[in-house]
């Protein structure tokens, strides 16, 4: 497929990733496929399959947080096809990628709603966590880099 | 902001189109029924935060700050591998 900020894009039909909601402000959008390059490891982008112009930067979340705790509710799980009776692995059960957005104060990853896909099916669901602390802008870069920009 | 206490079942009204009933309350959670007009979107706070984060986040990125980004996460090895 074209798209706009990669040209000419191929790709195997496996690794299209399914988001049965689509991703809050972009409900209509189900179908994406995840594209790495050497060059730019970690980021993960998130290119639309049915909006050329619609790319989004992630990476994984555990390079953004180590510590990284995943909690996802039950609705995200049944949505997921995942069981309800326990919190899905990072690396085994689940890919789990932060969404980067980039900003004159410095880059910032949501950590308060990961993307989260199961590996098994491929399906994908942005789960936001409302009991968690975590910030929908964690600063990616320590403030003495942003200091020196 | 105004504060106001209520009970299970109890109603609050706001303007003329507006109710919260407090439907139920748990141990951590309190169950809430909203009944507005259509044209009044009503959400969960931080999915409006999550919503507002991703529609930055579809804005195209400068690739120099990318660049800015990928020096921070990549070690010094592969920065020299790219050159």
């Amino acid at each position: 497929m074209e798209t706009k900020n990669f040209g000419r894009l191929s790709f195997e039909p496996e690794s299209e990733l399914e988001f049965p909601s689509g991703l809050p402000g972009f409900e209509s959008r189900k179908r994406f496929v995840a594209v790495t390059f050497v060059e730019s490891d970690p980021l993960v982008y998130l290119q639309s399959l049915e909006d050329p112009a619609l790319c989004f930067i992630t990476m994984p979340i555990l390079a953004a947080d180590p510590c990284y705790k995943l909690r996802v509710n039950g609705e995200d799980l049944e949505q997921l096809g995942l069981p309800q009776s326990r919190q899905p692995r990072i690396g085994d059960d689940v890919l789990c990628l932060t969404v980067v957005s980039v900003r004159e104060t410095g880059p910032t990853a949501n950590l308060l709603a990961p993307i989260v896909v199961n590996l098994q099916n491929r399906k994908a669901v942005q789960a936001v966590s409302p009991e968690s602390d975590y910030s929908h802008q964690h600063a990616l870069m320590p403030e003495e880099a942003s200091v020196c920009l | 902001m105004l504060v106001m206490s209520r009970r299970e079942g109890e109603t609050i009204l706001i303007g003329d189109e507006i109710e919260i009933v407090i439907a139920h309350i748990g141990r951590s959670r309190v169950k809430v029924g909203i009944r507005a007009p259509r044209q009044l979107p009503v959400i969960a706070r931080e999915m409006k935060l999550v919503r507002e984060e991703n529609l930055a986040a579809a804005a195209n990125a400068p690739v120099s700050a990318l660049s800015d980004l990928l020096a921070h996460l990549q070690p010094v090895s592969k920065q020299t591998q790219n050159r």
